[in-house]
């Protein structure tokens, strides 16, 4: 089996919606203390569903791949329906993911639940670090 | 000498004239400029109209285009590819007191050259083929990507027996002692990891007043750095004198090294203390003020490190390290260059495996007193 499904490798050689959002409706962050990996959602809501999303992420190919998935399959999605977000989806999203790999799908799981949970609670997360 | 050579054999190639190792380390960097340059757009970009051909001289090494080190932690590092993420094999980090990790791919081909070189490294300059090595670190199965700790890993292929004392982001000393005493009498003693966690080691030996007296031919062996995350430096003298006196390893076998993850160079240090550069890297130091001009050996400036061996991407980078290199005769009868690791470039962050783990081992200690300050009374 190839180390990188070629769901990864297409979002990390094209990363979609890079960056932060300028009038963001809520900031997600989540990151592992251990590796570094690290995943900041900005997003926009409407009518209780996510209508765009930006990512910044720093840390393995998997990581930033899937927080690249992530965008474009939170988009548009019930948040209550990303609350309950668990990384078994998330790993199908990528296109399976090994087991050296599968923190990222719990990293990717736990950051859009955090989406949804920020914006229930009306908080927004700082992001510790700004790539260069 | 081609590059195979010098990274199956380094023993042998950093022991050719001066002459031969100039040229074959020149040949070596300009196939490996070209590769590049031919491969990699973005690379082929930062060079501008410098090409290969312009490459004819080891005079010529300094003008092949280098890349920062910190590109390796910005979002968008996949561009520093020449390989294809369908082709890396392995990823390596290393997270600083910043906390955004730096990631360095290679693909097959690069981590199996990288492999064999470090371990004729290892051959060459500790002579190690038996005995028992005592881990001060995490294990590969607990930090995986960690690159301090793969590095470390490849010298257990050399040990009949090993055993890695930091579980879960914590060292218990009493244990590691436990297994010097263990292997006392069957197996030659080793210790390996980072000077800090030696050096806490050596302190509890210290406060506890236990004299372990190691065997003729063990080693301490070291990388990761002096400075702690604190900013404290450990003094390399007081750590000589206290190894002495209390793990009675004498300081010609007390060996120190220098690496960065994104780079395929490791520094070993010989007997006489000089740290040198595996024969398929050129180390070229720059002016701090402006990287494009290479000062000459002796004098202190930004540390560059010009890689041969990797085809995953442009091993040619600008480091965030100061300190010098040498190319005089070294008394263990290597050629080449030797380098010197002096302090961070300022404003570069404290950056390396050894203060991330050292950084989590201190806050777990500070979590635990916290717990004992707090438990009732009578638990």
């Amino acid at each position: 089996m190839p180390r990188f499904s070629p769901e990864v490798i297409d979002h990390f050689t094209n990363p979609r919606n890079c960056g932060r959002l300028a009038a963001a409706d809520v900031t997600a962050f989540v990151g592992n203390p251990v590796c570094g990996d690290q995943i900041l959602l900005t997003a926009r809501v409407r009518d209780d569903e996510i209508s765009e999303v930006t990512f910044e992420a720093f840390g393995c190919s998997a990581a930033l791949a899937v927080a690249s998935i992530l965008t474009e399959q939170l988009d548009g999605m019930a948040l209550a329906d990303v609350a309950v977000l668990n990384p078994d989806r998330v790993a199908d999203w990528a296109g399976g993911l090994s087991p050296d790999q599968r923190h990222v799908a719990v990293l990717g799981g736990d950051v859009a639940r955090r989406l949804a949970e920020n914006h229930r609670d009306g908080v927004n997360d700082e992001a510790p670090v700004a790539g260069g | 000498m081609n590059l195979a050579a010098m990274v199956g054999m380094p023993g042998e190639a950093l022991r050719v004239p001066r002459s031969e190792w100039r040229d074959a380390l020149t040949d070596a960097l300009r196939a490996a400029f070209a590769y590049h340059h031919e491969k990699n757009a973005f690379y082929r970009a930062q060079c501008g109209e410098l090409t290969p051909a312009d490459v004819v001289n080891y005079e010529d090494l300094h003008r092949i285009p280098l890349l920062p080190v910190g590109m390796f932690k910005q979002a968008g590092s996949h561009v520093l590819l020449t390989a294809g993420l369908a082709d890396i094999d392995t990823e390596i980090r290393s997270t600083g007191t910043g906390g955004v990790p730096s990631v360095a791919r290679r693909d097959a081909l690069t981590t199996t050259r990288a492999s064999v070189g470090i371990l004729g490294g290892y051959r060459d300059f500790f002579g190690i083929s038996k005995g028992a090595g005592l881990f001060l670190c995490p294990s590969t199965a607990e930090v995986p990507e960690m690159g301090m700790v793969k590095v470390f890993n490849l010298m257990t292929a050399m040990l009949d027996d090993h055993r890695y004392l930091v579980r879960d982001y914590s060292f218990d000393p009493e244990e590691s002692l436990a297994y010097l005493r263990r292997w006392e009498g069957t197996m030659t003693r080793h210790i390996i990891g980072p000077p800090f966690i030696v050096a806490r080691f050596m302190r509890y030996l210290e406060l506890e007043s236990i004299p372990v007296r190691l065997d003729p031919d063990s080693m301490i062996i070291m990388l990761g750095g002096w400075k702690q995350y604190t900013g404290r430096s450990i003094s390399r003298e007081e750590f000589n004198e206290k190894a002495e006196r209390f793990l009675g390893v004498q300081r010609p076998r007390i060996r120190d090294m220098y690496g960065m993850i994104e780079s395929n160079m490791l520094a070993i240090e010989c007997e006489h203390h000089r740290k040198h550069v595996p024969p398929w890297c050129y180390v070229s130091i720059r002016d701090i003020t402006d990287p494009a001009v290479e000062l000459e050996p002796g004098k202190t400036g930004g540390i560059a490190i010009l890689d041969a061996l990797n085809t995953s991407y442009p091993g040619f980078l600008l480091s965030d390290d100061v300190g010098e290199v040498d190319e005089s005769e070294c008394p263990c009868g290597r050629t080449g260059q030797t380098v010197r690791f002096r302090r961070r470039r300022q404003g570069a962050e404290l950056g390396c495996c050894a203060v991330s783990i050292e950084k989590y081992l201190d806050s777990h200690e500070i979590v635990a007193e916290c717990d004992l300050a707090d438990a009732p009374m009578g638990r």
